[in-house]
């Protein structure tokens, strides 16, 4: 894949003329057009952005441009955004425009930012492979070199975005992590995808899957691009009440700057048990380019590794089956017909949802059900929170955990059809995701397939910003090694 | 029949709060607004949208424990329970189930014999109104509304405590008599603001608890009353009839007065109760709640006691003054605003007042604005400006906002006469030709007296302070010496 | 065969399964279930439930209105509607 230019210094260009805005759009628009990887459920024309493309170009003309003015971004197709068409990848929101903008990708327009379209994900974000999209899989743009004309899955629930940014249809894509959606893609399609701290970016406006995981987070070709929108969504929000009003940094400031004390990275030994040689390889690349810093590497141990994807998988879909009920066809979405009410409900459900949401919504219905919810949904609650401790336990010790951000690379579209099989992908980010950490997954290299992999870095709360300039460091380092 | 049985009920009433806004969004809790006129996108259940909750329904859910002498809980959780309907949007309804705001209160009511009977209450909780579906527009489809969701509502489940129809209007009167002094809940049962869900059972006095059934949203006294009443003997009936009572929701027909099961549901309910996730639990801090508690309004039985203790009003005046808040809030006022004795405050309101709220049907609260010139009128009668009768004469005016008092005394030309000269001249005048009369109150007749005055009274037309009358007239029927003074003075007058 | 109801659960779900495709979700369901199973070797006892982990808030709004939309926003997406009504067929209690 060709370097691309990070976003710092496509708007130098735009500010010094060597681009306008409207050609800057015109160049991703056209590859998002082709949509060749159906990593868009919608592309927005040049027409539709007009008079945002236009009041970018004045601002630059006029020297007071915004921090990501004319960046051309692609968005998840969870995130709802005003009189454009908002599916979540379902059949039963298929025809659901809001009428209303995400705090999120508000925060992104009032700084400037021009949107490319809406990127195709799993249906209702549940998925680890983009398979389950009501408008079909996205492709990874990634070839396995050994077997290139198998299509690979480029990862998910975020698949549209990361295979977006991949194919070069947009500077950056937002995506959603609840268990590793931005994560695992962005290491399946050879990017940077940061999940920030649960409570940093407000999950107003956006398509609930499981409201106490899911994340906002960026999708980038690089930490400072990551940087630049984590600045720009990194909001206290009133209107959520998960919102945190944690006194946010300047993420870009000082992403640079050297390590001014010696750090401690903890690798934990029980995430890299059963992994290939491959995946191992990752964490080595890591440590070694990292030889020339004061950086201490520390074996750290969980004790609740085992237990994190059983309690994701309890908790995640007794959330979504609740979150999920106000999809019935009565006020919105799309209606199927009945003979009475209660076929209504019926029909609209069932025809509405895949495969996939069907059955998490029967997870979550039975955990929660009479005679059971002690045994599963209570448990998992408590289970979390051993988990939640046994981070904070390990961070007694460290300031940063490094991990592998996938077991696999990038596997072939269709290939698992055992549903644990494929929750099995999750297991480096899930544990993350129930404590609410921020993490954030790099490419650290390819496998002998040449596809690539990633590392997973995790800080503790609200420390995005040494997360941010410890993965700049690696990033560097990486590239200089290659 | 029903004599070998008795009742046992608990009711669960839903208590509308008096809030501006809705309980997790900023729509207007209004009622009677245009269809879907209050409603947001949080209450219309959009894809990604929060609650946010509303402070005012804490402060009313504390001030309603402080009022029924609940334990007030730091920690209470927001929970989802789940089910579907189309007036719920959402596909859940935000309650409280494990940790609800306000456990263990009491309410305690009065009985027929004057004593008093405590009702335990178990719990209070804070959770959401539904919309309303409208049935009756055609006859293919309903309508729905969703102005109502999201209203704030406190649910106050009592004990089964209560073992009579009686009992549950007491009860629930007096519920809403308190929740209406704290002003927490309009009382406004029609528009639905406050509705009972009721619990009832019967059994042999001392036997076993029988099963129970729950009457649904009775939203009137008399319906509460009815559904009682039929579903008491239609229980009494089947285990007389040696069937047992089937545990069911049911429906009250307010046209046949009748109670039936709600549609049988092919499996049962299972609401999957389970902390909103969108919310985090409510932890209240000592100092949080007892700033609550100065801002506390009186409870009735306080009112009560201090409109005896205080302004020295007979027990049966305060009761009906205290039945309604509005009276007390009318009453108070012109306390206030006058040094009219609290005594004949009282009683003027209670009676000619309230009949004339009666005779016009008026609110209560509209006279408020006429409190400083019905307070003016009963100085005017207590300084015997004018008298009683005339008083009562002017009042409805007063109440009309047709003028002022003293404005109206003049027009009407009611003021009464206490010039005591001017009266002597009359009573001396009344007195001529009465000697017959006056040898009788000399003799000893007191009801000569009562002639007389009305004699003086008829003179004046009216006008003459009867009080005046009576203590000149006495004084002068009143033998100085052995001596009437009556006949001096008729001397005189004879000598003119 | 499991003690999983899976009529039940599609009923309380509100998911109409097709006969053909009961069994498949039946066996999924079993087989999740039976993974997420080893939660229960872990004790405990002594552990409170962690529902979130941002566990207090700030948000808490003061009583007053605010109204961002009109009835028409609301019902602009609604399959069908009576005048500011949404529509549906009649509901039998």
């Amino acid at each position: 894949m060709p370097k691309r230019q990070p976003i710092s210094s496509l708007v130098n260009s735009l500010k010094e003329k060597k681009i306008s805005v409207h050609e800057l759009f015109d160049q991703f628009h056209k590859v998002a057009k082709e949509n060749k990887n159906n990593s868009y459920n919608l592309v927005l024309d040049p027409d539709y952005q007009k008079s945002n493309i236009e009041a970018s170009q004045e601002r630059y003309s006029a020297g007071t441009n915004l921090p990501l003015d004319g960046i051309p971004l692609g968005i998840k197709d969870l995130f709802c955004t005003k009189g454009i068409t908002t599916t979540a990848s379902s059949k039963i929101l298929s025809n659901f425009i809001p009428q209303y903008e995400s705090f999120v990708t508000q925060q992104l327009l009032n700084d400037g930012a021009i949107f490319i379209g809406k990127n195709n994900c799993d249906e209702f974000a549940m998925g680890s492979s983009n398979e389950t999209s009501h408008f079909g899989p996205v492709v990874n743009p990634w070839q396995n070199k050994n077997n290139p004309s198998e299509k690979l899955v480029p990862g998910g629930s975020s698949g549209g975005s990361a295979a977006a940014v991949a194919e070069g249809s947009c500077v950056a894509s937002m995506g959603t992590d609840t268990g590793g959606s931005i994560r695992q893609p962005a290491s399946l399609c050879g990017l940077v995808g940061l999940k920030p701290t649960f409570g940093s970016c407000s999950r107003w406006g956006i398509v609930a899957f499981a409201s106490s995981l899911d994340q906002a987070g960026p999708i980038t070709n690089c930490v400072e691009d990551a940087a630049y929108i984590l600045n720009s969504i990194s909001k206290h929000d009133f209107n959520d009440s998960t919102s945190s009003n944690y006194q946010r940094d300047d993420y870009i400031k000082d992403i640079d700057k050297k390590l001014d004390h010696k750090i401690k990275i903890g690798i934990p030994s029980d995430y890299l048990k059963n992994v290939t040689p491959e995946i191992t390889a990752q964490i080595e690349n890591t440590k070694k380019s990292l030889a020339g810093h004061d950086i201490e590497f520390i074996d750290v141990a969980f004790e609740t590794t085992d237990y994190a994807l059983s309690t994701y998988y309890i908790i995640a879909p007794a959330e979504a089956s609740s979150n999920l009920a106000r999809y019935d066809g009565i006020r919105y979405g799309v209606r199927e017909e009945g003979s009475n009410l209660d076929d209504i409900y019926l029909n609209s459900r069932t025809s509405g949802f895949g495969d996939e949401v069907t059955r998490r919504i029967l997870i979550g219905t039975y955990v929660l059900s009479a005679g059971y919810y002690d045994a599963y949904y209570r448990q998992a609650q408590k289970v979390r929170r051993l988990i939640k401790d046994d981070f904070q336990r390990v961070f007694q010790e460290v300031d940063f955990i490094l991990t592998p951000t996938t077991p696999n690379e990038a596997f072939k579209i269709g290939e698992k059809l055992d549903p644990i099989a494929m929750y099995m992908n999750d297991v480096f980010t899930v544990p993350t995701s129930l404590a609410g950490l921020p993490g954030i997954s790099l490419p650290s290299g390819l496998s002998s397939n040449g596809l690539p992999l990633g590392v997973q870095i995790i800080g503790n709360y609200f420390e995005e910003k040494k997360l941010l300039q410890l993965s700049n460091l690696i990033e560097k380092e990486l590239s200089f090694n290659e | 029949m029903s004599n070998n049985w008795e009742m046992v009920i608990g009711l669960e009433v839903h208590a509308q709060l008096k809030t501006t806004s809705k309980l997790f969004s900023s729509s207007p809790n209004l009622f009677g607004s245009e269809p879907n006129e209050n409603v947001n996108f949080i209450d219309s259940g959009m894809p990604g949208m929060l609650p946010v909750l509303n402070w005012a329904c804490i402060e009313k859910a504390i001030k309603t424990g402080f009022a029924l002498n609940f334990t007030i809980n730091k920690h209470s959780v927001f929970e989802r329970k789940n089910y579907f309907y189309p007036d719920l949007p959402q596909g859940y309804q935000i309650s409280q189930f494990e940790f609800p705001i306000l456990s263990e209160g009491y309410l305690d009511i009065d009985q027929p014999d004057g004593s008093t009977k405590k009702i335990r209450i178990e719990r209070a909780h804070l959770e959401q109104d539904a919309g309303k579906s409208i049935h009756d527009i055609d006859p293919k489809f309903s309508f729905i509304d969703l102005n109502r969701v999201g209203t704030p509502l406190l649910e106050i489940v009592s004990y089964p405590d209560l073992s009579s129809a009686e009992d549950v209007v007491n009860y629930m009167s007096s519920l809403r008599q308190t929740l209406m002094y704290i002003d927490v809940c309009d009382g406004n049962m029609q528009e639905g603001s406050l509705r009972a869900d009721v619990n009832l059972s019967v059994r042999k006095p001392g036997g076993e608890l029988g099963t129970r059934c729950e009457i649904k949203n009775l939203n009137s006294f008399k319906f509460i009353r009815q559904a009682i009443e039929f579903e008491f003997q239609r229980q009494i009936e089947v285990l007389e009839a040696g069937e047992s009572v089937e545990q069911n929701t049911m429906l009250f027909d307010t046209n046949t007065g009748e109670t039936r099961p709600m549609r049988s549901k092919e499996f049962s309910h299972d609401y999957r109760y389970f902390p909103d996730p969108d919310l985090l639990p409510v932890n209240l801090t000592d100092e949080q709640i007892n700033q609550i508690k100065p801002s506390m309004e009186e409870l009735p039985h306080e009112k009560m006691n201090r409109y005896i203790n205080e302004y020295k009003i007979d027990k049966d005046i305060s009761k009906i003054i205290i039945a309604e808040k509005e009276n007390t809030v009318l009453f108070e006022q012109m306390i206030n605003e006058s040094d009219v004795a609290p005594k004949n405050i009282a009683s003027c309101l209670v009676g000619d007042i309230f009949a004339f709220i009666k005779e016009k049907n008026t609110e209560v609260l509209s006279l408020l604005e006429f409190t400083k010139d019905i307070t003016d009128l009963l100085k005017l009668i207590s300084e015997d400006v004018i008298s009683n009768k005339a008083g009562k004469e002017i009042l409805p005016q007063v109440l009309e906002g047709k003028g002022k008092p003293n404005e109206l005394v003049k027009k009407m030309g009611l003021e009464q006469v206490s010039d005591t000269s001017e009266l002597e001249k009359i009573i001396d005048e009344a007195l001529v030709g009465e000697e017959e009369n006056i040898a009788k109150f000399q003799g000893g007749s007191d009801r000569v007296l009562g002639y007389f005055v009305g004699k003086c009274l008829k003179s004046t037309k009216g006008k003459g302070n009867p009080k005046l009358i009576n203590k000149i007239l006495l004084e002068k029927l009143k033998i100085i010496n052995g001596k009437s003074l009556i006949f001096e003075n008729c001397d005189k007058i004879n000598d003119k | 065969m499991s003690d999983i109801d899976i009529k039940r659960i599609s009923y309380l779900a509100k998911l109409k399964l097709p006969s053909e495709k009961e069994e498949f979700y039946s066996q999924s369901l079993e087989d999740i279930i039976q993974w997420v199973d080893n939660l229960k070797k872990i004790d405990t006892s002594n552990v409170k439930p962690l529902h979130n982990v941002t566990e207090a808030t700030v948000s808490i709004r003061n009583d007053n209105i605010e109204k961002n939309n009109t009835p028409e926003d609301v019902l602009k997406n609604s399959p069908e509607r009576a005048q500011n009504f949404f529509k549906v067929p009649k509901v039998v209690e």
